[in-house]
This record gives structure tokens, sequence and C-alpha cells, in this order.
């Protein structure tokens, strides 16, 4: 197998990704359906197209 | 002992699908984190069947490859993969146009979670490094579909005793695999056949492209279980259970419950335990009751009509809860959590938003629909489909969930955090990750078996095959205090002259 020497050098651990990404956990949410006012925001900006654009290889 | 390998969708920004296979490689050589590329695919042995033969050769989809450029066969498939050993002692590659993940191998359910959500972070940093060199923007989906025929997977494995005869794990597990997805499908906005896709809603992302119960292939023709006979492992004590109907869950918690509930059931059918019911098409029972719900009786899971999918997911809870049931926290947390969540698909589905993602998906798609006036059908619900699954912070819709607070956590964020730099201090991979954070340099080769190492001017071979099974807390705590490689190599001999 050829190893490319690029490859073997060892990098940094990369930063842990600051994204506001979730909250703490393990939580069990009090509520049985959250206000999701913020989500069906998020979902108006969906793109109706973006689903028939969006092809892939075929995997496993 | 088990692990999970996920494979994730890709789109960057003017790239065809053509060029995936490129930038999925490219993606993966984007990843900034600690790494070597040493992969070893030698003890590799893809036609290898579990029932006592050899395959002359995997199918291949014959739609996707019309996808190939004629020059493709110049690059060569180490390259193409462009593997990398993270010091998490996990592995991450490309394979076919997908960033890779591959868990480290992990013996509770607690530690394989954390690993898999490490995994996101990964793919997503890899993602962002390739977005800032290139300046095309690029989006991850932790999905198995892109409407238009192609599937990529999630698959499991088990580490599982070679003594119990494949028809017996096949027959022991089919009816459990076949209605587990009431409680960890990802759930699908289509119906999709021959390639094509119509409006409806079912509750697995992957039950549409299941052809057959068991085959050693995985791109073509796809089984439940795949009979690749690879163990990393003793082969003459240990065989790999390779699942490969899962689907990739937005849910922490319901992979947790997928690989939990899994490894009880196989348990269970490991000590001779037989299930009640027996699908008489298996295929056609996958279908059934993804495109049912399952929460009604579907005929096809036994002839009789007279199960539902709960029901048989009851037989097997009730069966583990009389053999396992306070054996160790982790077992009683996923007996406790796997009866919660039967109850409440039984008397409300909806009361499990906050776990399966088939429930919160379409609660959100109909919330949706209904607020804008949209037709159901409408195929505009298939992109909110691709958005639940998007990774991106900022526009995924169940990462918005989880950034409301409106998803059960089955590990702590410190824990996911920790699971990206550090390997399972228990298993194996505690020596992998541990050569590459420490002796990364003196490398020779990695495979889930074993390393190579340049020692003293010769290759020595580390065997981690016959540790598959091993506990190896205490000798992973005098890895991290190892001062050097003579240090390292010393308790390496002393583990092997154990």
């Amino acid at each position: 197998m050829h190893i490319r020497l690029e490859d073997r050098t060892p990098r940094p651990a990369p930063p842990t990704p600051q994204r506001k990404e979730e909250g703490e956990g393990p939580t069990r949410p009090d509520v049985k359906r959250p206000d999701n006012s913020d989500l069906l925001r998020r979902m108006r900006r969906v793109d109706p197209e973006a689903a028939r654009r969006y092809r892939q290889r075929s995997g496993q | 002992m088990m692990g999970l390998e996920t494979e994730y969708g890709i789109a960057v920004e003017g790239c065809p699908v053509e060029g995936l296979l490129d930038a999925g490689m490219e993606i993966v050589r984007a990843y900034p984190g600690s790494h070597v590329a040493l992969w070893d695919y030698r003890p590799e042995s893809p036609r290898r069947d579990l029932r006592g033969f050899t395959a002359p050769m995997l199918a291949q989809d014959p739609e996707d490859a019309r996808y190939d450029r004629p020059d493709r066969l110049r690059t060569p498939a180490e390259v193409e993969r462009s593997d990398r050993v993270l010091a998490n002692g996990a592995r991450f590659y490309n394979d076919h146009g997908h960033p890779e993940y591959a868990t480290p191998e992990c013996r509770t359910v607690d530690d394989l979670v954390a690993h898999d959500r490490a995994g996101e972070r990964v793919v997503l940093a890899a993602a962002d490094a390739h977005e800032a060199t290139t300046g095309r923007a690029v989006r991850a989906y932790r999905n198995n579909t892109d409407f238009h025929g192609a599937t990529y997977g999630c698959h499991e494995s088990y580490l599982t005793r070679r003594c119990v005869p494949v028809a017996a794990l096949v027959a022991g597990l089919t009816p459990f695999l076949v209605t587990r997805q009431v409680f960890c499908g990802a759930g699908k906005a289509a119906i999709e056949e021959g390639g094509a896709a119509r409006p409806g809603f079912q509750i697995s992302q992957r039950a549409d492209f299941v052809a057959v119960p068991l085959s050693v292939d995985t791109l073509y023709n796809r089984p439940l279980f795949n009979t690749r006979d690879e163990p990393h492992a003793p082969a003459a004590e240990l065989i790999r259970l390779h699942v490969i109907l899962g689907d990739a869950n937005m849910s922490e918690w319901a992979t947790g419950m997928k690989a939990g509930a899994t490894s009880l059931a196989l348990e269970l059918v490991e000590q001779g335990w037989s299930p009640p019911v027996a699908p008489p098409d298996t295929v056609a029972a996958v279908k059934a009751v993804s495109r049912e719900a399952g929460l009604g009786p579907v005929a096809a899971l036994s002839g009789t009509g007279r199960w539902s999918a709960v029901d048989v997911q009851r037989s097997y809870l009730d069966a583990a809860g009389t053999a396992f049931g306070g054996r160790d926290d982790g077992t009683d947390r996923v007996l406790s959590e796997w009866a919660g969540v039967l109850d409440d698909l039984q008397s409300d589905p909806e009361d499990a938003f906050d776990r399966v993602d088939w429930v919160a998906k379409r609660a959100l798609l109909l919330q949706f629909a209904e607020e804008e006036g949209l037709d159901p059908a409408d195929p505009a619900m298939q992109s909110l489909d691709l958005a639940y699954h998007d990774l991106h912070p900022e526009h995924g819709l169940q990462m918005g969930l989880r950034q409301a607070g409106a998803v059960r956590r089955w590990v702590t964020d410190e824990a996911v955090a920790q699971a990206l730099a550090v390997p399972p201090s228990d298993t194996r991979a505690a020596i992998r990750g541990h050569f590459v954070s420490r002796h990364a340099a003196d490398l020779v080769s990695v495979c889930w078996s074993g390393l190579e190492v340049r020692y003293r001017g010769r290759r020595e071979r580390i065997d981690l095959g016959r540790l598959a099974e091993a506990d190896l807390t205490g000798w992973s705590e005098r890895l991290a205090r190892a001062v050097g490689l003579d240090e390292t190599m010393t308790i390496m001999s002393q583990l092997e002259g154990r």
C-alpha cells in the first residue's frame, strides 16, 4: 500500500465545534410537544425543490 | 461488543452526482482532527459468507453505475476511500461518495451513543473544513435515501458466538428486526419503488430498499442481515453479526434503543429463546410494518392478522426482562425505556415525539402542511423530510428540536465531547487510539484486528483480534500513564503474555 507522507503526520486535535447545538443532557423534556414556532420558521426557509435536486451515489 | 457505521449524504454546491465520489474523498481528507491514514485492507474479505462459501463477486447497482466516469478506475481504491483512523479509535472514510464514520468498538450503549454522536461532529468538522477551503457550501445529512432510488446505510455490528447457527440467529432475530422500526424508524415522506418516489408516509427510511432476508451483498438487493464473514476477532469462536436494515437516527435516544434492545434480543437468541411469531415473508413484513405504521395488527407479521409490531416487541421485552432484568444499570435502562416507548406508541404515538424520529417528523410535517395550506402529498414534504436530517445547526429541523430541548437525550454533551477525543477505555479501541494519539509517527498500518508498529528497527505486529472481548480498563489506564514508546511496548508485551 502506498502511503502519502502528509497522511502520516499526526494532526492536532480539532477544536470541539462551538456551534450552538443543544442543551444539557441527558434530559427528559417536560412537555409532550414543544412550542415549535421557531421550527416552523425554519421549515418555511426550506427550498421546496431541495429533494428534487438532492442526488446521491448508491451506498451500502 | 458492538459498533455502528453511518454513511452520510452530502450536498456540495455546484457538484453533480457524478462528482460525489471525489467530493466524499475531499471532505474526508479535509478532516482537521488528529488521525493517521494507514488503513490496512489486507484482512478484509467482503465476499466470504457466514454460510460457508465465498461469493464469486458482489452485485453492483446498475442504475448507480451510470454515474461512473470512464477514468474512475485510475483512482486506486485506497486513495478514493482515504481512510482515517482517529485518536478516539474510530475509522472515518469515503464509502462510494458518502463520508462514513465507524465508531470504535463499544461495550456499553452509552459509549456507543456518545461515539456515534461524536461521529456527527467529525463529519461536520470535515464538511466545514472543506467548505472553508473551497468556498463551496457543504451540507451533510444523516439519512438513508435521496428519493431517487439511491440508499446508503447505518450498519450495526454485534460480536456473537459462532456456535449459534446462522439459521437460528436469523429465525430468532427476524421478528424483532422487522418490528423494531416502530421505535427506531426515522420516518420517510415517500414510498419508493423502482427508483421513483410517490407521496406517502412510512416509519422507516430503509424498508423500501430491503430485497432479501440475508445476503453478502450490500450495494444491491440489500438484505436485513449482511452475511459477510469478517469477525475481526478469533474466527473459530466469534462472528460479527452485521445488521444493515436499520435507519440512521437523528434521535440519539433511538440510536441507543436500537443498539440496546437489539443486543438484548441477540442475547436471548444466543441462549436458545425463540420468538412466538415468524413472518411468512420477511421482506413483505418489513415493508408492511413500515407502511402501515405498525401500530395495529399487521397480517404480514404472522399470517394470522393477530399480531401488531408492538405485540411482537413486547414478547421480546418480556423475555428480556425476565432473563436480564436487574443485571446492571445499563440493561435496566434499556428495559425501562423499551417498556415506556411501547406503552406510549400503543396509547398515543405523539407521546413519543421526544424520542422517536418518525413520530416527530410526521408531526412536524403535518403541522406545517396544515398551517401553510399544503397538501401532505405535496413533493415539498420530501424537502422537509430531507431538512429533518440536515446536520447544519441553523437549518436542520431535528437540530432545531435539539436546540429547543425538545428531544430526550441518552448521553450528555460532555460525554460526546470526550468521545470525540478519547476511545472507550474498556475495549481494544483504547490501544488503537493510544497509538494514533501518542505514537502516530511509529505506526506502519492499522486495522480493526491489529496494528503494525516500527520499533527498534523492526516491524512489530500487535494482535488486537484476540482482545476483541477483553475488558481492557486497567490496561488502558496504564497506557495513559506510559511515557514514550518503550513503556507502551512493554505494556503491550505484558498484555500479550497475560
